[in-house]
């Protein structure tokens, strides 16, 4: 049986764990193609026209996944991993939006409801409708979420040691070896690259803005290089969290970032219309100002074009490298 | 303690009680123009349509002398729950030294939920409290209904601007009434103004409903949604809102051991299309939409703010459940930019598309 994984939203954080999830269990595992501009025409096709692009890049996956002719496309409808927090509305709907506006969709859709209390989705319960679906037993199920447990702690822990998602992914299944890859430390110039991983690592929404940077001899730092109690401890002198939790992350890591003397700027990138970033755009704007450090809103969409992007990135890390040497040089004088 | 309140439906109703409780209140003017440039201006950039209303009415009351603000909280999933935290920021960056009373679900956090209900409720016992908000409920339940009769009415009356003229004066008048007995005079005054409007007798087969539904602030203020009431009712359109106050209070403050409320009814129907509530009244939006088909209304509009997060999935699927139940729906994405010309044209083309709809559907059976 062949299931498929659209390359969207949180793909990027939890494929090492649903990829081994389903191959313990025997499965072959699909993944659709890499967005690009075709595959995002497909998805504007269908979704409606004001919704943001990370939506319809999933939607336009979807629709790739029904042409390679899968069994079934999971789905998960992520409604919490934390006490207290939720996603965002578009994820709690999402099965429903993606059912009811591509032809074809309905017996395919494998869209159990996931509520758990950590980031580590093994909350067996959630998967009654997988197991049940896909005919396999609880207990070798329960197996396969124990082992695709493993390999996404193993994958963390690459996050961790400040790999970005792309390396930590390759690493966790042996693509590469930490020797191949550049060094996560050594930089004169750190920036810290604040957004959700589907807008930050899908290559085609982002411009690759990763490398961009990597290319400018920059170091990089993302939400899911801190440590995750740092995270929860800054939400908790806050009068009030927000309540999404990726956007909860993306806030306690830019409050790290702002703290940390090593990280020079911060770039927040971010989807036309992202009414979760509405609120912690604003918030992050603020704190800017309280620690002085340079802070950079980008803003993209289906229709953003890369020169602007190369330029204004250029010119971003420029202006902090030149700071940087002036300092230098007076306090050499 | 000087207290203000956002705007959302009959206002006069939280600023009686709160008055009843003896407390001053500094309302803002009703949104404008003026309302949406300041709340655009000081706003996050995409900030949705709401919130900017709300922060414009703010500034309008800090400018006035309020230095409390009383509002209501939530938890998400919807933006709405963080808009007291931002707007408080945003105030005090601007200078504005504002105290924020929030309202957050008492399951939650019961102690600032007292204290919060201690400092509304000051001197009064609690006998005191529920007479003066009784006062104030039946108000507001006379408010409500008065505006759905007048919603229905408004589309046959002979001068236009009839209707439009006494619901404001009705306003003023509650807005002096303090006690029962004057209470009790003015509900038969208002009641005889709104039966002395004269109506055009209309054939029951030429008349046309239309439901509206949405998110709560944009279909309530007519500031925001462009009268789209009014207009639809100057096109010769009965309507109905889903939302008004009174259903709410019953649905949000009233155990469920009383029975269903009328709210309750509508997410059931809703949970067919999509089943977990996804935040604002989405799943009650959904339902809405069905029971207004049940109850053989022509159409609905659609309101909703741009970008509108819980409110975009019922778009989503909106495509859909109208073809599956067959209802005309028109979707109006509604923020600072929207024009009047551009929505009096789309609800003429739709008041049209709904009458066409409605002889086909008649020539059929």
């Amino acid at each position: 049986m062949r299931i498929g994984l659209p390359k969207g939203l949180l793909f990027y954080y939890y494929y090492p764990f649903w990829r081994t999830l389903f191959e313990s269990l025997g499965f072959e595992v699909v993944e659709s193609h890499p967005t690009s501009s075709k595959l995002v025409d497909e998805g504007v096709k269908v979704a409606v026209p004001e919704i943001c692009v990370p939506i319809k890049v999933y939607s336009g996956h979807v629709v790739n996944l029904l042409e390679q002719d899968v069994d079934y496309i999971f789905v998960p409808r992520l409604v919490t991993i934390r006490k207290g927090d939720t996603f965002c509305p578009k994820f709690l709907g999402l099965p429903d939006m993606l059912e009811y506006t591509i032809p074809g969709l309905s017996e395919k859709l494998l869209a159990p409801i996931i509520r758990t209390e950590n980031d580590n989705l093994t909350r067996i319960n959630d998967y009654k409708l997988v197991w049940k679906t896909l005919g396999v037993s609880k207990a070798s199920f329960k197996k396969a979420l124990k082992e695709a447990d493993r390999i996404w702690t193993n994958f963390r822990n690459y996050c961790y040691k400040g790999y970005t998602i792309d390396q930590a992914t390759d690493l966790t299944f042996g693509r590469v070896k930490e020797s191949d890859l550049p060094a996560v430390d050594g930089y004169d110039t750190y920036i810290g690259v604040i957004g959700y991983v589907y807008n930050i690592y899908d290559e085609y929404i982002s411009m690759d803005i990763i490398n961009k940077l990597r290319s400018m001899n920059v170091g990089i730092r993302t939400f899911e290089m801190v440590d995750e109690s740092y995270i929860d401890a800054k939400m908790g002198t806050l009068s009030k969290r927000l309540f999404w939790t990726f956007t909860n992350k993306l806030w306690g890591a830019a409050d790290n970032f702002y703290k940390d003397s090593k990280v020079d700027g911060l770039i927040h990138v971010t989807a036309f219309n992202c009414g979760p970033d509405s609120m912690l755009g604003a918030v992050m704007e603020m704190d800017s100002d309280k620690y002085g450090k340079p802070f950079m809103t980008i803003r993209v969409d289906e229709h953003t074009g890369e020169n602007h992007l190369n330029t204004r990135v250029e010119a971003f890390v420029d202006m902090i490298k030149r700071k940087k040497q002036k300092l230098k040089e007076a306090e050499g004088l | 303690m000087k207290l203000a309140f956002p705007y959302l439906g009959p206002t006069i109703a939280y600023k009686k009680v709160a008055e009843l409780l003896g407390h001053e209140v500094l309302m803002p003017p009703p949104p404008s123009q003026r309302t949406i440039d300041l709340g655009v201006k000081y706003s996050p950039e995409f900030a949705c349509f709401p919130f900017k209303i709300i922060m414009g009415s703010y500034i309008e009351a800090v400018e006035q002398g309020v230095d409390t603000i009383v509002t209501s909280g939530g938890n998400g999933p919807c933006r709405a729950g963080f808009y007291a935290e931002v707007h408080k920021r945003i105030l005090k960056k601007l200078g504005y030294d504002v105290r924020f009373i929030v309202f957050d679900s008492m399951f939650k956090d019961f102690k600032r939920f007292k204290e919060n209900f201690n400092l509304i409720r000051g001197d009064n016992s609690m006998i005191q409290l529920v007479k003066k908000a009784s006062l104030a409920f039946k108000m507001l339940r006379f408010l409500d209904d008065a505006e759905k009769e007048i919603l229905i009415k408004r589309a046959y009356e002979v001068n236009e601007g009839d209707f439009s003229a006494i619901w404001e004066d009705i306003k003023e008048l509650f807005d002096k009434t303090y006690t029962k007995e004057e209470l009790d005079v003015a509900l038969q005054k208002a009641r005889q103004w709104i039966d002395s409007v004269s109506l055009r007798e209309v054939e029951e087969d030429e008349k046309i409903r239309i439901g509206v539904v949405g998110e709560i602030l944009v279909a309530m203020e007519p500031t925001a949604n462009m009268e789209v009431e009014r207009r639809l009712n100057s096109l010769g359109a009965e309507v109905e809102n889903i939302h008004n106050i009174t259903n709410w209070l019953r649905h949000n403050a009233v155990p469920s051991i009383f029975g269903k409320s009328h709210s309750q009814k509508l997410i059931d129907l809703g949970a067919k299309y999509v089943p977990i509530p996804i935040g604002g009244h989405h799943q009650e939006n959904m339902g809405g939409i069905i029971d207004f088909k049940n109850r053989g209304f022509d159409g609905v509009v659609h309101l909703m703010p741009f970008g509108c997060l819980p409110e975009l999935v019922s778009q989503s699927v909106i495509t859909r459940m109208q073809k599956d139940i067959d209802i005309p729906v028109l979707s109006l994405s509604l923020d600072e930019h929207s024009g009047q010309v551009n929505t009096t044209t789309r609800l003429e083309a739709f008041i049209d598309l709904v009458r066409n709809h409605k002889v086909k559907m008649k020539n059929k059976l």
